[in-house]
């Protein structure tokens, strides 16, 4: 009996002398991580170049604002005054000395170096982790000059990768329509600017109407509704040559047009006596597709990632609800059962949730639910709001909102908003003019 | 027509009738007032400090000279600046610990007869928040004087520590530090699999000798960048809190520590 | 309970009920509109003396109300006895829907008044359609009124 509990107190005793102590961290704070975009180092030769042909007086500089510019708009880092730098840029981007940016209470720092190489812009950057005192990433490469904002673009994708494990939606576009005039008589052009509002260009003139245009995945095509003569139609149009043509020759009204994404395909509603369906024309063989056939009005597709799959708007149970079905069209499953109307679902390219807009008691909502319809979580509520976008990370979600007008029916206005999947960092995208249906890009470098 | 009107009229008037004759709210009722009764408001103070007899309040004062080596020897001190709201409730908490450990650590049955002699009003003022306040901040000071009396208590703490680790106080010191100190990267999938255990070994004044991520392979298979994402979030944490604010004895207990970093409750969802 | 107490309390119950009365809501008819459908004559035109130029519809509806019904046929009398003239009939929803599914919406209204007319005999090749959704309001309003003016199928001579 003794021996016994002799030989436990020594199998025990050994385990509790090496048992560590474990303490859960379970909270912490959710603000911006602190970093310091040093401004990029650049030689005095390179910089008179650079200034010749770019106008810009240090493009060095420049490139680190588009930047950091980037990285605070993203609403998760928070880059530090310059004003407190202690290190001078060329040095810092050779060996940062830590306790200089740690004095700061920076917790990363970014760094590097342009130059000018035949005729062209060369740029490399460093990445530190300054409490561990090491590097954690440095790439080098070479563009055109012109091509200056795009690489503080891609600079922000890479060092977003390594921090929060997610490809970037910086080196993006955004086309949408520039609204003007009054309410019942909008003037509408197409418009296309960088994801953070520079090189804003109209592709449009404004003389007929035209809504909710898209990108296709390969970014040069673009899809849209137009009412040029009077006939509302889905068309193409090839952003470099600014060639335009009808897709199909449908006797009726399509409209809600979008790309498969394999870019091959342009999938859109058609509308014919009362009732609209969704088809799909090939862009190569021009071979038409019916994919839906009731009598209720279909609309808003959106494929899968994959392809294999498209959700869309149907009013087939007698109100607007979101529905999901085989991309040839069979096994339609409705999947938006809440409360209120469901319309716009749009598919995130991570494949794993629909962004939709719902109303429900006059208010609007932008939200996302699985793809099976579980887990509905709105993200945020307004007088009218619709049309969510997704970036091509499947992060944000870039939409439009319209305002009430006054007795007098004056002061309309819609803008373009973006919020975070997690619901935090709700903003407004600027915009020269007023805009609404805005469509992300796929990522511009790969 | 018309014969519909006046049978609409007429059933109408009935219901009103009826509704006049019997809805109880209309009519008056004499209201009652209850009796006045006369409420004397004195200070509660007026009625507590009884004077006790003499031998209570020698038994008084010894059991106030053993809370006060105790609050200071187990309570670290706080930095005070890295204090987010929610450590600001700690004194309080302090005050049930130290409750606790004073049941614990002592001789239980020696205690329970020193309590049953003192007055419920007494024990009150024993356990008075801006006394014990006051008191951690001199602890610093009353350390060195008490260390000969400690010594005893410590190694008795050291013998009971080794099954309770840390102490509620000096866990909660520690992980109000680090709270302040991580840096939640926001939009990872947090799930059961997605939480860091990273092991510390600390020098006597709190700064790291050396972290190790466990399951450290992890960090760089494919597929498993958010892994890597969030530990790297916990080494920044804990890198930036150095030197961590340790107690001041029980070196062996706290020299190891493993540090289990699991944002689910404040982002599940 | 005397007599003055029954008749003040009679007093009161009538008072309360006619306030009641007055708080009445739904489908009562609020000057303007009718179960939600316009009923008024602002922004209302006419193709020719006593033809109204369009009719109206419900919140998300595109059913066909009997003031619709009755517009309708005296366009088609008209219709009938312009026998060389066209229409263009365009539908409209308000704004407070989904761009793309008004488009779809201001298109079943049209046609839902395109087959009323046809039903009186005005042949389908005289008769097109367009939609403009929430396009093209006539009223720029943010109240229930003015969205009940802009739920419209609008007739237009094309010729």
């Amino acid at each position: 009996m003794i021996l016994r509990n002799l030989i436990i107190l020594l199998i025990l005793l050994p385990i509790k002398a090496f048992a560590v102590i474990e303490v859960d961290i379970t909270r912490g704070n959710l603000n911006p991580l602190p970093i310091a975009v040093s401004p990029l180092s650049i030689d005095e030769e390179s910089k008179n170049r650079f200034k010749k042909i770019l106008k810009k007086d240090n493009i060095g500089a420049e490139i680190s604002a588009v930047v950091e510019n980037n990285l605070r708009q993203s609403g998760l880092f928070n880059p530090l005054n310059k004003d407190a730098f202690l290190q001078k840029p060329d040095i810092a981007n050779l060996k940062p000395r830590f306790e200089d940016w740690s004095l700061i209470k920076a917790q990363v720092l970014i760094t590097g170096k342009v130059t000018f190489v035949d005729e062209n812009l060369r740029v490399e950057f460093r990445l530190w982790d300054v409490l561990g005192g090491k590097e954690m990433k440095a790439l080098a490469f070479t563009t055109v000059p012109s091509n200056w904002r795009r690489v503080g673009h891609i600079i922000t994708d890479k060092v977003y990768e390594t921090l929060t494990g997610e490809k970037g939606y910086f080196d993006t576009r955004i086309i949408y329509v520039a609204e003007e005039g009054l309410k019942t008589n909008r003037i509408k052009k197409l418009a296309i600017m960088d994801q953070d509002g520079f090189n804003n260009k109209f592709l449009t003139l404004g003389n007929e109407l035209v809504l909710t245009p898209r990108f296709s995945p390969t970014n040069q095509m673009v899809t849209y509704l137009s009412y040029f003569r009077n006939l509302p139609r889905v068309y193409l149009l090839d952003i470099e040559t600014g060639m335009q043509e009808v897709v199909g020759d449908f006797p009726g009204m399509t409209f809600a047009p979008r790309f498969s994404p394999d870019g091959k395909k342009i999938i859109m509603s058609f509308a014919q006596d009362g009732n609209s369906d969704i088809y799909t024309m090939d862009l190569e063989n021009r071979i038409v597709e019916r994919i839906t056939n009731h009598p209720s009005i279909d609309t808003s597709p959106s494929y899968s990632p994959d392809g294999k799959y498209i959700t869309f708007n149907s009013d087939r149970s007698g109100y607007q609800q979101i529905y999901v079905m085989n991309s040839n069209g069979k096994n339609v499953k409705r999947i938006s059962f809440g409360n209120g109307l469901y319309g716009t679902p749009v598919w995130s390219p991570r494949g794993d949730l629909i962004a939709f807009t719902k109303l429900h008691k006059g208010k609007f909502y932008i939200g996302v639910m699985r793809t099976d319809g579980s887990g509905e979580r709105l993200l945020t509520e307004n007088f009218y709001q619709e049309a969510p976008s997704w970036s091509p990370n499947g992060r944000v979600l870039i939409f439009y909102r319209e305002t009430k007008t006054n007795s007098k029916g004056e002061g309309f206005s819609a803008k373009l908003w973006s919020i975070d999947l997690t619901g935090y960092n709700e903003k407004m995208v600027e915009t020269e003019t007023d805009a609404s249906d805005p469509s992300w890009s796929s990522l511009l470098s790969n | 027509m018309n014969r519909n009107i006046i049978i609409s009229f007429g059933l109408h008037t009935l219901l009103v009738i009826i509704t006049a004759m019997s809805l109880p709210f209309l009519a008056k009722k004499p209201i009652d007032l209850p009796p006045i009764v006369s409420v004397e408001l004195i200070q509660i103070s007026d009625k507590t400090n009884i004077p006790f007899a003499p031998k209570a309040k020698k038994i008084i004062e010894k059991v106030k000279e053993k809370e006060k080596k105790l609050v200071s020897e187990q309570a670290p001190p706080k930095k005070l600046k890295k204090l987010k709201p929610d450590a600001v409730a700690l004194p309080d908490e302090k005050i049930e610990k130290i409750k606790k450990i004073k049941d614990e650590k002592q001789n239980p049955e020696k205690v329970d007869t020193e309590v049953k002699q003192i007055s419920e009003f007494e024990k009150k003022d024993l356990f008075d928040p801006s006394n014990i306040a006051a008191l951690i901040d001199k602890s610093k000071l009353d350390t060195a004087e008490t260390n000969k009396k400690l010594d005893k208590v410590t190694q008795d703490q050291d013998k009971d520590a080794d099954f309770a680790g840390l102490t509620l106080s000096e866990e909660d010191a520690l992980k109000a530090q680090i709270f302040g100190c991580w840096s939640i990267p926001l939009g990872l999938p947090y799930n059961e699999n997605l939480l860091v255990r990273i092991k510390l070994q600390l020098k006597p004044d709190g700064t790291i000798i050396r972290t190790e991520i466990l399951d450290h392979a992890r960090m760089n298979k494919p597929g498993q960048k958010f892994y890597k994402v969030l530990a790297e979030s916990a080494l920044r944490a804990v890198k930036l809190c150095q030197p961590l604010r340790v107690p001041s004895k029980g070196y062996e207990r706290w020299k190891e520590l493993q540090l289990n970093f699991d944002a689910r409750e404040m982002l599940e969802g | 309970m005397n007599l003055s107490k029954i008749l003040k309390n009679a007093f009161l119950v009538i008072v309360a009920s006619i306030v009641l009365t007055a708080c009445a809501t739904q489908k009562k008819s609020t000057g303007q509109t009718q179960g939600d459908v316009y009923t008024g004559s602002d922004s209302v035109e006419y193709l020719a003396s006593g033809v109204k130029d369009r009719v109206f519809f419900a919140t998300n509806e595109t059913v066909l109300t009997t003031a619709s019904r009755e517009t309708l046929r005296k366009q088609a009398a008209w219709l009938r006895k312009n026998s060389k003239l066209n229409i263009v009939l365009e539908g409209h929803a308000d704004e407070r829907g989904t761009r793309e599914y008004n488009l779809a919406l201001g298109e079943r209204r049209a046609n839902s008044a395109k087959d009323y007319l046809m039903t009186y005999g005005i042949s389908s090749d005289r008769i097109s359609v367009i939609s403009y959704g929430k396009e093209r309001p006539v009223d720029s309003g943010s109240t229930p009124l003015s969205w009940s003016k802009n739920r419209r199928s609008v007739s237009v001579k094309a010729n």
